[in-house]
């Protein structure tokens, strides 16, 4: 080990996280290795190791002979510190050595509030922020991930974004990587290259044109690029054939999800309007049972651990969900692996299936109703109905569970005071539920409603509505908490605004907004997502000294002809499809889930013949 | 009846904590398909127990562990088996038996390294004597129990004996301290030697659990 790091170690908080050498970690011979890729996650060690689509990259490229990928995270503040007072260059866990040396370092983005690490990571790599200012082929900067989307925000910064599935994209532009560098070519010929792969957006290639009220008349695309006109994203088409992380890095220190994560499939056959996950990795693609029992297994034997969970967007919707539970728990139960599953729905299926796995410890259950209302719910297309919910709560309350968490958003659009209202009557009828099937009144029981402040993202139906005014949310807030407090079950907690009003700026933000992120993060914010670290005013000052109004961004109504900054962007899904959704949602009609009926959204180009299995 | 495990804690291990060196065997021994004993309860969990924790950053070549082999592998079998599904850093030397209770492990023997960059100042050697050769050394140390936020110690009757060795730009004190009720930390002796000697105070100190030892300085297994 590097004897800075050594000396260093030993003054900070947690070092295990900045070690590297777990179990399972790739540690290659530097002779055989002629391209080395920094997988960098701009957060926690604890957090960017629970992450399953970077231990799903790590695995595919370190499968490639020559290919040495090592994983970067962001140092908490203490390292930092410690890391710029002797110089210490951020460097790959697994050689120690520096990223500035690597071939290609690639930032996983899943959240807007993460922008200024990326660029507090690439300054600790001592790299110049911008694209332009690095003009050597190596190192590239790449991202990819949800927020990758749309990549405006972020487009000075990053050479290339990914868009989509990365499992065969990122072992296509490493390939064409390798002949650069064998051939010499200058960065420009690489990037007009590797934007002919599909999938991948070259920022530079595209130029924003603003009209004078600020909003966007073109995305141009740059003469001479050969840039595509739209860059659609990546998908696996076959989910049976897609690499499954079986043999992954166990750490040796805590992390946030720490044991086996099972993905069942991956899209969501639901439609939630305000969804951005539900449209962005549509269609829905399933893996095969029997070969996620046999990964599980092997994944639960290699890993050592005790607990294992299944992934997805929505996994009552996984169509052999029991067959598969019951396979996995064969092997679970004797072994005392806990079982576990997320993301069900607040139906009667699911709290029987509930009952099963949770056989001994009775966690918290959660459910996401999203709105108090019917109408309310209808309008979002959130096909939940209160009589599932109320039923789930019943089954649950009778089977010795006392707490409940509900989850909502404030500001939807189409909301009313009769829908802010609706929450806590909803909240009012699970304790009443709670108080007639209780089998122990005595140990009373925790409602726990929580709201959000709703933020329109791209890509959904919502992309064009506005996030309502924040006086009007904590107005809303002011209602419900009023309606609810003299429920002394029920426990009230909402979001405090600040964080997501920025969420909503920068989520369907413009490239004029690197300016602000960079701003902010030369004065001191990083790891915005932190309280430890959060500064409000930091960011409205970045707002002004850059000239912008945040109100533009996150309170502007758009109209149907709006320019996206992420216009050049597509998830496969039509614009009109949303659109439709949009009106749909204006009149509280529901669209059916894809496995009722296809509602032609777009997304099944991804598949051959052009069916979706759901 | 309990078995243990002699391990060694090395390099990148070292920042390993306690807990979770105890989170990393329950895995490892699952990985390694060795089965051991379960507590019993409401929560099953594997059992495994470590003597002595070590501190964050200390390495050590006599680390045991306790815990209850149930099958999977034979004794002789558990050391290569569980070094293979164990993080870079853990080496485990032998399975066996426990027969002498752990109570009665008694001593420690440290190496501590006390580096200086720019070189070894010369008197730093009869510094370290003279403080070691003291009647008594009384330190102050961070308790919890005690209303003042600490207690005071003294080392000098914790300690059975040194030995010093000087080279450049290193001074390396081989040491033999009490082990446990109650134990000495070496982090002790190193504030000690700085707040006497603040103008020989080492760049780095590196500490190494070498042996563990019983009431008469004998080999504990």
């Amino acid at each position: 080990m590097n004897r800075t790091l050594e000396h260093i170690l030993p003054k900070v908080q947690k070092p295990a996280r900045y070690t590297g050498g777990e179990y399972n970690a790739v540690v290659k011979d530097k002779r055989t290795v002629d391209t080395r890729y920094a997988l960098c996650f701009p957060d926690t060690y604890e957090i960017g190791m629970s992450n399953l689509g970077c231990r799903i990259l790590y695995g595919v490229m370190n499968e490639v002979e020559g290919l040495w990928c090592e994983r970067c995270y962001a140092p908490w503040g203490d390292m930092e510190e410690e890391m710029r007072r002797e110089g210490l260059l951020l460097y790959g866990l697994e050689s120690g050595d520096p990223i500035s040396d690597f071939d290609i370092i690639g930032f996983s983005l899943g959240y807007e509030m993460a922008y200024t690490n990326v660029l507090n990571m690439l300054d600790l790599a001592d790299l110049p922020l911008r694209s332009e200012q690095r003009t050597e082929l190596a190192p590239l900067v790449v991202a990819g991930g949800t927020c990758a989307y749309n990549p405006e925000p972020l487009a000075p910064f990053v050479d290339f974004f990914v868009l989509g599935e990365g499992e065969e994209v990122t072992l296509e532009y490493i390939q064409l990587y390798r002949q650069a560098k064998k051939e010499c070519w200058s960065k420009r010929e690489f990037l007009k290259a590797v934007a002919r792969i599909p999938g991948i957006y070259v920022p530079s290639f595209y130029q924003p044109k603003y009209r004078e009220d600020g909003t966007l008349e073109a995305m141009e695309i740059v003469e001479g690029s050969g840039a595509a006109p739209l860059v659609t994203k990546r998908v696996m088409e076959h989910m049976d054939d897609a690499y499954f992380p079986v043999k992954t890095i166990i750490p040796s220190t805590e992390i946030v999800h720490d044991r086996v994560m099972l993905e069942l499939f991956r899209g969501c056959i639901r439609g939630c309007r305000f969804c951005q996950a539900g449209y962005a990795y549509r269609p829905v693609r399933s893996r095969n049972p029997k070969l996620l029992a046999e990964y599980g297994k092997a994944a639960c034997q290699d890993s050592g651990y005790q607990e294992m969970t299944l992934t997805s967007l929505s996994s009552t919707d996984y169509p052999c969900l029991l067959e598969l539970c019951d396979e996995l728990l064969d092997y679970c139960a004797p072994r005392d692996i806990g079982l576990s599953l997320p993301s069900l729905r607040a139906d009667t299926f699911s709290m029987n299936l509930m009952q099963r796995l949770q056989r001994v410890r009775k966690g918290g259950l959660t459910f996401a109703p999203e709105a108090g209302t019917q109408r309310l719910r209808d309008a979002i297309n959130k096909n939940l109905k209160e009589e599932d919910l109320l039923q789930s709560c019943r089954t649950a309350f009778s089977g010795g569970w006392n707490g409940v968490k509900l989850y909502f958003m404030l500001g939807l659009p189409t909301e009313t005071d009769e829908d802010v209202l609706g929450i806590a009557e909803l909240a009012k009828k699970v304790y009443q539920v709670w108080k007639e099937s209780t089998p122990n009144r005595a140990r009373g029981v925790r409602i726990t409603v929580s709201t959000s402040w709703f933020v329109p993202k791209p890509h959904t139906a919502f992309q064009w509505d506005a996030q309502i005014p924040v006086e009007e949310y904590q107005r809303r807030v002011n209602l419900l908490r009023d309606a609810l407090k003299r429920e002394k079950s029920i426990t009230y907690n909402w979001h405090d605004p600040e964080t997501s009003y920025l969420e909503a700026i920068f989520s369907r933000g413009d490239r004029r907004l690197a300016d602000v992120i960079e701003w902010a993060w030369q004065h001191g914010a990083k790891f915005d997502s932190w309280s430890e670290y959060f500064n409000y005013q930091r960011w409205m000052d970045a707002l002004s000294a850059c000239g912008l109004n945040g109100d533009f961004y996150a309170h502007r109504q758009r109209e149907r002809d709006e320019v996206f900054p992420w216009s050049r962007v597509s998830v496969g899904v039509k614009e009109s499809f949303l659109w439709r959704e949009r009106e749909l949602c204006y009149q509280s009609q529901t669209t059916p889930d894809c496995r009722t009926r296809c509602s032609g959204c777009g997304a099944n180009c991804f598949l051959t013949g052009g069916l979706c299995n759901g | 009846m309990a078995d243990r495990l002699l391990f060694s804690k090395t390099g990148r291990a070292k920042y390993i904590s306690h807990l979770d060196l105890m989170r990393t065997f329950q895995r490892a021994f699952a990985r390694a398909g060795i089965q051991i004993k379960h507590t019993e309860g409401f929560n099953p969990h594997p059992f495994v127990s470590i003597a002595l924790p070590l501190s964050v950053g200390y390495s050590s070549q006599c680390e045991i562990l306790e815990f209850e082999l149930m099958g999977g592998a034979s004794r002789e079998e558990v050391p290569q088996k569980l070094t293979d599904a164990m993080p870079e850093g853990i080496v485990i030397h032998q399975c066996y038996p426990a027969q002498r209770k752990l109570k009665e492990l008694t001593y420690l023997n440290y190496i501590m390294n006390f580096e200086y960059s720019e070189g070894r100042p010369l008197e730093s050697e009869t510094a370290m004597q003279e403080l070691l050769h003291r009647d008594s050394l009384v330190v102050q140390k961070k308790s919890n129990k005690s209303k003042k936020g600490y207690t005071e110690v003294d080392l000098i009757p914790l300690i059975r004996g040194w030995n010093l060795e000087c080279q450049s730009d290193t001074l390396t004190l081989d040491i033999v301290v009490r082990a446990q009720n109650p134990g000495l930390n070496p982090e002790l002796l190193r504030a000690a030697f700085c707040e006497c000697y603040p103008q020989m105070c080492p760049d780095f100190v590196t500490f190494h659990r070498r042996e563990v030892l019983d009431e008469n300085g004998r080999v504990f297994r």
